[in-house]
């Protein structure tokens, strides 16, 4: 069970890193700075709060947050070699329910 | 913050004083419309510079190219306010127009533009088709208008074939910016690179009134160095300046 979480975090972490580089790396290290500044959260802690991560998003692009949100989850599910396919109703936070329950069964 | 809007108030409300009593020193007047545009151009060139330097860091995605064609686009328009004030100062033409001014003035709207059209590409995916169909209708419609009402106007005028060109050329390719710009203040309207996009936005929009205008008034032959429409282009740099400023502080 914690390999699992480690792992799902890990993958997490990582994609939220590629997908933040969409901005260039001074675009994602502002991101970090203002998670970390604004709402005391660490780039690690991310997977434990997501909802902030998206908050944060949100607050400087407006709905282009959904942009960045794709490009993390589509990351996301690469990268625990899930096929990635995209649902209207879907959130951020209903495709990442979807991947945790997904890798729970794979991993 | 709030300084830099109260710095930006206060430019506009001097720059608007000093035209409306331009009648007590004609002579200060022209050189300052002639001298002023290269000054708040350049200034515009730095500041995108600046915001260049700091996104362009190991030129990875399209993000960062954004802000090459931005400085790109508005150095050339900082050549053609050079050329125009080394026209007017140096050589003594009292309005160059259509002159060399013209050529890096019309380049720079093509790096300009893709620097818009990159940026608001990377973040398309967040407008939906309604939202780009009433968009591109109302390009049209702006257009459509535009064109019209220079129509009467430029060709009653009887000027040669490149002052024609120059007279729609402007107003047009300031529509295309706007088309792409707009889309940008629709995508970011509720995040805090808002500001930025309305600054962008209304400097684009200040431009297309300022461009119809100069073409309605040199069709007619009204334009003179000192015209209160110059104040539009001095208000169009000032927002690109405050535009730019925001989005490297918010982003």
């Amino acid at each position: 069970m914690d390999r699992e979480k480690n792992t799902f975090e890990k993958a997490l972490v990582e994609a939220v890193d590629e997908g933040l580089l969409m901005l260039g790396e001074s675009g994602r290290e502002v991101i970090y700075f203002r998670l970390k500044h604004s709402y005391a959260l660490g780039k690690d802690d991310i997977p434990s709060h997501p909802e902030i991560f998206v908050g944060c998003l949100r607050k400087i692009f407006g709905s282009g947050a959904r942009v960045i949100e794709k490009a993390v989850i589509k990351s996301l599910y690469r990268r625990l070699g899930l096929k990635f396919v995209e649902k209207e109703s879907f959130d951020f936070f209903e495709y990442l329910r979807e991947a945790k329950k997904q890798a729970g069964k794979d991993l | 913050m709030q300084r830099i809007y109260g710095l930006s108030v206060l430019v506009i409300v001097g720059l608007t004083l000093f035209y409306i009593f331009q009648g007590y020193y004609p002579d200060l007047m022209y050189f300052f419309s002639n001298a002023f545009p290269p000054v708040i151009s350049g200034a515009a060139v730095v500041v995108s510079g600046l915001s260049l330097e700091k996104y362009w860091r190991r030129a990875k995605g399209s993000f960062s190219k954004v802000w090459l064609f931005f400085t790109v686009g508005l150095f050339l328009w900082f050549m053609g306010e050079a050329v125009w004030a080394g026209y007017t100062l140096v050589m003594g033409v009292e309005v160059p127009y259509p002159s060399v001014a013209d050529a890096f003035w019309l380049a720079g709207y093509f790096p300009y533009f893709i620097a818009l059209y990159l940026y608001v590409k990377v973040f398309g995916g967040a407008l939906t088709k309604k939202t780009l169909a009433a968009s591109l209708a109302s390009t049209l419609v702006l257009t459509i208008v535009v064109t019209s009402v220079l129509l009467v106007p430029i060709l009653g005028a009887e000027e040669d074939l490149v002052t024609l060109a120059a007279d729609f050329a402007y107003p047009l390719f300031d529509l295309a910016l706007f088309s792409v710009a707009h889309m940008g203040l629709i995508i970011f309207w509720t995040g805090k690179l808002a500001k930025a996009w309305f600054f962008l936005n209304a400097s684009v929009a200040f431009d297309v009134c300022a461009d119809i205008l100069f073409s309605y008034a040199t069709a007619n032959n009204t334009y003179y160095c000192g015209h209160m429409l110059e104040l539009l282009y001095h208000f169009g740099y000032l927002f690109i300046i405050l535009a730019f400023y925001l989005h490297t502080r918010e982003l």
